[in-house]
C-alpha cells in the first residue's frame, strides 16, 4: 500500500457514519416492501393479473432512491446552500407545473406530473423547502429570534403551503411542509411561550371547526373535509360511506390482538380496507402482525428519530444541523398523523407511511432526504474517536 | 469549523438550539406514547367486537354450492320428481355505487334488457341501491331458468364488450319439478320452503334426498396467490322405486272416471268422499300404483281452485264477497253445500273415517283457539282443507273393513284346525248375540250354506258362527299376526297408528266378536289391509310394503337395495293355497262376479261396511283382489269411502272400478288372457280399443320424452311433452286390441303389438312365465 492511500484511509478511518442510521433505513425498506407485497398482492392480483405488481414498481423506485440517497450522501451538503432560491422557485414552478396538460389526476386529485415518470411535486417541494429554510434561517442569523424574524420566516412558508394545498387540493402535504417550517423555527428560536399559546391557538380553532360540524353548522354539503370530521366523530354511523375506510381499518387493528393473524394472513386486506398499500398500511401491519408488530415499527421510527437527534446535535454548522431538524420533522409528522389517521385519532385525510406505504415519489425523495443527512453526518468530527470505535465500523 | 471551507460566516448549531431539539424530540416521542396508548385501547375495547366483525364481513368471500336434490323414479326410469338448476341474480350495491356511480345505469340497462323476472321495477332498484351502499348481497331475481338467464350469463362474461357491468352476478339454485304434474302425488309429496320435504317419499326419504351443500371459498394461499376452493356439493340420492307411471296412470284416470260419473249425482260434490286404490305385488311387497281422490298438482300444491273450504258459520255471514274476490274462486268458497256429508264423526282433519261401535274410541276433539277474523277462520279453514289435500288416504285414513276381512277370519279358523271346510251353515237372516239382533246382509236369509258359498255370499250369520267357533282370544291372536292394531312401516309418510282402533281383548264382549268376524267395529288402514290380504293369498309370508327398491347415487351407482322383506309367517302355505281357492269361487261364483275384466280368471273379496253412525246410509265399499286367479302376480285393493249414490251399500262400484283398472293393467303386466270371451265382451273390448289405443299411444310418447330427457336435461320442458304427445296422437293409427291377449293389433300386418315398445310380439311368450 503506498503512503497516499494509507492516507486517505486513514482520513476515512476518521470519518464519522452511522452505520445505526443506514441499518435503520435499510430495514423500514425491506420491511416496507415485505408488507407492501403482503397488503397488495390480493388486490394487485385482480386488477392487474399480477401478485407483485405494486411491489414490483415500488422495488424500482426504492432501488433509484438508494442510488440517489448514496450520490447526495457524497455531495457536501454545503453545495445546496447555493441553490436554496432556485429550490424555492422550483418547488412553486413543479407545483404550478400540474395545471399544464403534463399534470394527470388519479383518484379525482391533481396531484401528479408525468415527465417521463410520475412525480408527485408535493414531495419535491418538502426537500427543496428543508434546503430553503435551512439557508434562510442561517441567512437571517439572530433575526429569527426576533418577533418580526419569526413571522417573516413563517409568512415566507404560506405560499407554498397555500399552493399545494389549493392547487394540489391536498391538505395533508400542506400541513406537513408548513409543520416542517414551524418545526424548524422551533427549534432555531429560544422561546418556548409563544409556541405554547400558539398551539393553543391552533388547537381551538380546531375545536371550533369540529364543534360546527358536530352542531351541524359545517356540513359535508359545504366541504369533503366537513364531511371527514363528520365521519371521525362517528365512524359507524357513515359505515358505508366516508367512515367506511376509517372503520374497515379500526377492524383490521382490534382484530390483530397482541401477536396478529401472521404475515400474510390478514382479511382486511382482502378488499376491505380501501387503499390498504398505501395511506392504510399500518393497519394491515396490526392485524397481521399485532400491537407487537406495531409497537416494533414504531419502535424503529423513534429510532430513526433519535438518530437524527443525534446527527443534528453534533452537526458541524446551523445549515447542517437545520437540514437534520427538517429531515426529522418532515419524516416524525408524517409517522404521527398516518398512525392518528389510521386509528382515527384525527380526521382521515391522505398522509402515507414512510418507507413503507405504497409510493414511488415519496420514497425517492425520503431516500434523498436521507442522503442529506448522512451528508451532514460524515463531516461530524468526532472529539473521541476511541470511544466511537464501535460506530465507526 | 470546516476542514475544507474557511468561511467566517459559519453558524454553530448553538446549545439552545440543542436543547430545544432535544424539547422537540421529547414532544415527538410523547405523541408516539399517546398512538401507542390509543392503539392499546382500540384492542383492549373493540377487539372482541371488531374481529367478529372482520369474520361476520368475509363470510361474502365464500359461497354456498347447493346441492342437487335427488330424483324420483319409476321402476322404468321414468323421472316422476326432477332437480332443474335455476338462477338467482344477486346485486351488490356497493360496487355498483363505486366510481361515482359509473356503472349504475349501464348495469339497470343490462339487467332489465332481459326477460328476467325481477322482484323490483327498475325505479324501485335504483332505489334500493342508491339508498344502501354497504349492500353486497341482494337477490333481485329468483328461480330465474336457464333459458331465461344465459342473454345475461353471456354479457357477465364478456367483460371486453360491458366493462360498465359490475356489482352483479348469479347464484344457481335448484327447483323442484314433477313433470307429471298430479300423478302419484300422495306417494311422491313435494318439497316447501328450504329444500324440505312434506309428505309422501319427499318428507320420507328427505334426508337421502336433499345431499349436503358445497362450498367455494377464496383464499390466498402459501405463495400469496389468490386461490379459490370448491368443497363441491355432495348431491342428493336418486330413489328408484316400484311405481309403474303406466299403472299408476290408468288407476287414477279411473278413479277419476269415477268420481265425475258420480259427481252430483244424490248431493253436491265430487262421486265419493274418496277413493283410494293400491296395487301391490304380493311376492315382494312393492307397490306398482297408489292412488286417492281428489289430487292436486305438486308443481302448485297450494293451488286452492276446486278445493272446498269451510269456514266456522259464526263467520261466514260477514266478508264472504271480500275473500271470494281476493281468492278468485267465488265457486268454491261457498260454504253451504255437502252439509250433509260433514256431519259429527266425520272430521277432515281427524284420521278416522268412523269411529268404531262398541269400543271406547272417542274422536279426539281438538280444541283450537278461535280465530278471531273471518280472514284468519278462512285461513284456518284453509289450511285445514290443504291437509285434507295432501294427506295420503291409503296409509292415513282409518274405517271399518267390512266383508273384505273375512277371508282373514276364514283364514285363522282354517290354519288353527277349527275349520275343516266341510262345515255348513244355516243362515237365517238374523243372530241373536248377547242382547242384540244382529241381522245378515241378506234380511232374509241365505238359508243353508256350505263353508265356500259362506264367503261367495258373503253371508255375516255364517261368519258370526264361525268367530263364535274361534273364540275371542284365537281371533284377536290372528287379527295382531295380521299386523293389524301395527304400523305396517311402509316407506311413506303419514301412516296412521291404529293401536288404539282395534279391539282389547280383555274388553271384547260377545257382540264385539260377532261384529269383528264380518269385519266391523275395528279401524284398519288400506296399507294395512292389502298388505295383510297379500300373505293370505301368496304362500303365507307377510311382506313389509314398500315402495323404494333401490337408492342410487349422482353417478348412477347402486347405494343400496331395498330386498323384500319378509316380517312374519302368517298362515301356512297349505291354509294360504286354501285361501285362493276361495277367493277364486267368489268371483267365479259370488258377489265377485262384477270385478272379472273379460277374459281373466281372478279372485277376491268384496265388502261394504257401514260407516259411523249407523243408520245413516253412509258405507264404504270395497273390493280386495288378485290376478290371475291361479298365480297371483297383482294384488288390487279398491275402496271407495261414501260414494254420492242414493243407494251406497253396493259393493259392485267398486268391483265395477277394479274391473275397469284390471282390464288395463293387466294386458299392459303381459298377463294372458286365459277364459273365453263372449260376443257381448268381445263388443265391448272392441269399443274399448279405441280408447285403449290412445292411452298407449299417450304412454309410449311419454316414455319417449323421458328417454330424450335422460340425454339432454336442461330442455326438460313441459310444452315439449305437449307437443310430443299431438304428434303421437295423430300419428299413431287406431288399434283393435286382439281378444286373446289383449294387445293392439297392428290394422295393417295383423301381428300383436306390445303396448310398451309398439313391436310385434310373439304371443307364446309371457313375462309372467
Amino acid at each position: 500500500m503506498s503512503e497516499p492511500e494509507r492516507r486517505r484511509k486513514q482520513n476515512k478511518d476518521k470519518a464519522f457514519f452511522d452505520y445505526t442510521m443506514l441499518f435503520i433505513v435499510l430495514f423500514l425498506l425491506c420491511f416496507g416492501l415485505v408488507m407492501l407485497y403482503s397488503v397488495s398482492s390480493y388486490e394487485s392480483s385482480l386488477d392487474f393479473g399480477d401478485s407483485a405488481y405494486y411491489l414490483k414498481k415500488q422495488a424500482q423506485a426504492t432501488l433509484v432512491g438508494i442510488v440517489l440517497m448514496f450520490v447526495v450522501m457524497m455531495v457536501d451538503y454545503h453545495f445546496w446552500r447555493k441553490f436554496a432560491i432556485p429550490a424555492y422557485i422550483v418547488s412553486a414552478l413543479l407545483v404550478l407545473l400540474v395545471l399544464t396538460p403534463l399534470g394527470y389526476e388519479v383518484n379525482g386529485a391533481k396531484r401528479w406530473l408525468n415527465i417521463g415518470i410520475s412525480v408527485q411535486p408535493a414531495e419535491a417541494a418538502k426537500v427543496g423547502m428543508i434546503i430553503f429554510f435551512a439557508a434562510y434561517v442561517c441567512r437571517i442569523g439572530k433575526n429569527v429570534q426576533t418577533l418580526k424574524g419569526v413571522v417573516r420566516t413563517l409568512l415566507l412558508g404560506v405560499p407554498i403551503s397555500a399552493l399545494v394545498l389549493f392547487i394540489t387540493q391536498n391538505l395533508s402535504s400542506a400541513i406537513i411542509i408548513f409543520g416542517i417550517i414551524f418545526m424548524m423555527v422551533f427549534v432555531s428560536t429560544p422561546n418556548y411561550k409563544e409556541y405554547f399559546l400558539l398551539g393553543i391557538g391552533l388547537v381551538a380553532v380546531a375545536a371550533v371547526f369540529v364543534i360546527l360540524v358536530q352542531k351541524g353548522v359545517l356540513t359535508s354539503e359545504q366541504s369533503y373535509r366537513f364531511g371527514r370530521i363528520e365521519a371521525w366523530l362517528n365512524p359507524e354511523a357513515y359505515a358505508g360511506t366516508k367512515g367506511f375506510q376509517t372503520l374497515q381499518a379500526l377492524y383490521a387493528i382490534g382484530s390483530g390482538e397482541l401477536f396478529g393473524k401472521g404475515l400474510g394472513q390478514s382479511m382486511q386486506k382482502l378488499g376491505f380496507v380501501p387503499e390498504a398499500q398505501n395511506d392504510m398500511v399500518f393497519s394491515i401491519i396490526c392485524e397481521e402482525l399485532g400491537l407487537f408488530g406495531a409497537f416494533m415499527v414504531l419502535l424503529m421510527f423513534i429510532l430513526l428519530i433519535w438518530r437524527f437527534l443525534v446527527v443534528a446535535n453534533n452537526a458541524e454548522d446551523m445549515f447542517g444541523a437545520l437540514i437534520v431538524v427538517g429531515v426529522m420533522a418532515h419524516i416524525s409528522l408524517q409517522v404521527i398523523l398516518n398512525v392518528a389517521v389510521v386509528t382515527n385519532t384525527i380526521p382521515n385525510t391522505g398522509i402515507t407511511l414512510p418507507f413503507i406505504s405504497y409510493g414511488g415519489s415519496a420514497v425517492v425523495f425520503l431516500l434523498i432526504e436521507i442522503g442529506l443527512v448522512f451528508s451532514v453526518s460524515r463531516r461530524i468530527r468526532l472529539k473521541n474517536p476511541v470511544k466511537n470505535q464501535g460506530t465507526e465500523g | 469549523m470546516g476542514r475544507n471551507r474557511k468561511n467566517i460566516n459559519v453558524q454553530k448549531f448553538t446549545g439552545s438550539m440543542q436543547k430545544k431539539l432535544t424539547v422537540l424530540f421529547l414532544l415527538i416521542l410523547a405523541a408516539f406514547f399517546g398512538l401507542t396508548i390509543r392503539l392499546y385501547a382500540i384492542n383492549r375495547d373493540n377487539g372482541e367486537e371488531y374481529k367478529k366483525q372482520v369474520l361476520s364481513q368475509q363470510e361474502y368471500d365464500s359461497i354456498a354450492l347447493p346441492a342437487k336434490r335427488g330424483e324420483i323414479i319409476d321402476r322404468n326410469g321414468t323421472k316422476i320428481a326432477v332437480s332443474q338448476k335455476v338462477y338467482n341474480v344477486i346485486v351488490d350495491s356497493k360496487t355498483l355505487n363505486g366510481d361515482e356511480g359509473k356503472y349504475l345505469e349501464p348495469t339497470l340497462n343490462a339487467l332489465f334488457d332481459t326477460d328476467i323476472q325481477f322482484l323490483y321495477t327498475r325505479d324501485e332498484l335504483k332505489d334500493f341501491i342508491i339508498s344502501n351502499p354497504t349492500s353486497q348481497y341482494r337477490i333481485v331475481a329468483k328461480k330465474q331458468e336457464y333459458e331465461v338467464i344465459s342473454p345475461l350469463m353471456e354479457k357477465l362474461g364478456d367483460k371486453a364488450e360491458n366493462p360498465n357491468l359490475k356489482g352483479v352476478w348469479l347464484e344457481n339454485t335448484y327447483q323442484r319439478e314433477y313433470p307429471y304434474g298430479s300423478l302419484a302425488c300422495d306417494v311422491i309429496g313435494f318439497v316447501q320452503g328450504d329444500n324440505e320435504g312434506a309428505y309422501g317419499l319427499e318428507e320420507y326419504y328427505n334426508t337421502t334426498l336433499v345431499g349436503t351443500d358445497g362450498r367455494e371459498y377464496g383464499y390466498l394461499n402459501d405463495d400469496e396467490n389468490l386461490e379459490r376452493t370448491i368443497k363441491a356439493p355432495d348431491n342428493g340420492k336418486t330413489l328408484v322405486t316400484s311405481i309403474d307411471v303406466n299403472i299408476q296412470s290408468i288407476v287414477e284416470k279411473h278413479i277419476l272416471a269415477f268420481n265425475k260419473e258420480h259427481e252430483n249425482e244424490y248431493r253436491e260434490g265430487a262421486g265419493s268422499k274418496n277413493t283410494g286404490v293400491i296395487i301391490m305385488n304380493p311376492n315382494t311387497g312393492e307397490i306398482l300404483a297408489m292412488a286417492s281422490y281428489p289430487v292436486y298438482d305438486l308443481n302448485n300444491p297450494r293451488d286452492i281452485t276446486g278445493l272446498d273450504i269451510k269456514v266456522d258459520e259464526e263467520y261466514t255471514t260477514q266478508g264472504n264477497i271480500d275473500i271470494d274476490i281476493a281468492e278468485g274462486s267465488s265457486d268454491d268458497a261457498d260454504t253451504s253445500d255437502d252439509a250433509e256429508g260433514d256431519e259429527a264423526g266425520d272430521s277432515v282433519s281427524g284420521n278416522s273415517v268412523t269411529a268404531p261401535a262398541g269400543s271406547d274410541i272417542v274422536e279426539e276433539n281438538i280444541e283450537v283457539d278461535k280465530p278471531k277474523t273471518y280472514e284468519e277462520a278462512y285461513e284456518d279453514a284453509k289450511m285445514e282443507a290443504l291437509n285434507a289435500l295432501w294427506k295420503n288416504f291409503c296409509i292415513t285414513s282409518t274405517y271399518e273393513p267390512g266383508s273384505t276381512y273375512k277371508p282373514f277370519t276364514m283364514a285363522a279358523g282354517l290354519e288353527e284346525g277349527i275349520f275343516t271346510g266341510n262345515e255348513s251353515f244355516n243362515c237365517t237372516g238374523v243372530k241373536e248375540v248377547g242382547d242384540h239382533e244382529i241381522h245378515c246382509n241378506n234380511r232374509f236369509g241365505h238359508g243353508q250354506l256350505t263353508f265356500s258359498g259362506a264367503l261367495e255370499q258373503s253371508c255375516n250369520v255364517a261368519f258370526m258362527d264361525m268367530g263364535a267357533m274361534i273364540g275371542k282370544s284365537l281371533f284377536m291372536k290372528y287379527n295382531k299376526l295380521y299386523n293389524f292394531g301395527l304400523k305396517t312401516n311402509v316407506d311413506l309418510t303419514g301412516e296412521a297408528l291404529t293401536n288404539t282402533l282395534v279391539f282389547d281383548v280383555n274388553r271384547m264382549v260377545p257382540t264385539d266378536l260377532a261384529i269383528s268376524s264380518f269385519g266391523q267395529g275395528f279401524n284398519v288402514t288400506m296399507i294395512q289391509m292389502i298388505s295383510g290380504f297379500c300373505s293370505l293369498i301368496n304362500g303365507g309370508n307377510y311382506y313389509q310394503p314398500h315402495v323404494v327398491t333401490r337408492i342410487i347415487n349422482d353417478d348412477g351407482a347402486t347405494v343400496q337395495n331395498i330386498e323384500p322383506r319378509v316380517i312374519k309367517q302368517t298362515v301356512s302355505k297349505e291354509t294360504s293355497d286354501k285361501m285362493v281357492e276361495l277367493c277364486n269361487s267368489v268371483v267365479s261364483e259370488g258377489t265377485g262376479k262384477t270385478a272379472r275384466p273379460a277374459g281373466y280368471r281372478i279372485g277376491g273379496k268384496t265388502g261394504t261396511a257401514e260407516k259411523y253412525p249407523r243408520k245413516t246410509g253412509n258405507y264404504v265399499v270395497s273390493f280386495m283382489g288378485y290376478a290371475p286367479a291361479d298365480d297371483p302376480q297383482i294384488v288390487i285393493y279398491t275402496v271407495i269411502d261414501t260414494p254420492n249414490v242414493e243407494s251406497q251399500p253396493h259393493a259392485r262400484y267398486a268391483t265395477l272400478l277394479t274391473r275397469d283398472i284390471l282390464t288395463e293393467v293387466l294386458p299392459y303386466m303381459h298377463v294372458f288372457m286365459t277364459e273365453e270371451l263372449t260376443d257381448e265382451e268381445k263388443a265391448e273390448l272392441d269399443e274399448a280399443a279405441l280408447t285403449f289405443a290412445q292411452s298407449a299411444g299417450k304412454t309410449l310418447s311419454e316414455n319417449e320424452t323421458v328417454s330424450e330427457n335422460d340425454i339432454e336435461e336442461e330442455t326438460n320442458d313441459d310444452s315439449v311433452i305437449v307437443f310430443e304427445e299431438q304428434e303421437a296422437e295423430k300419428e299413431k293409427p287406431e288399434y283393435k286390441l286382439d281378444p286373446v291377449t289383449g294387445y293392439p293389433i297392428d290394422p295393417e300386418t295383423g301381428a300383436v303389438l306390445d303396448p310398451d315398445t309398439g313391436q310385434p310380439v310373439d304371443p307364446t311368450i309371457s313375462d309372467l312365465e
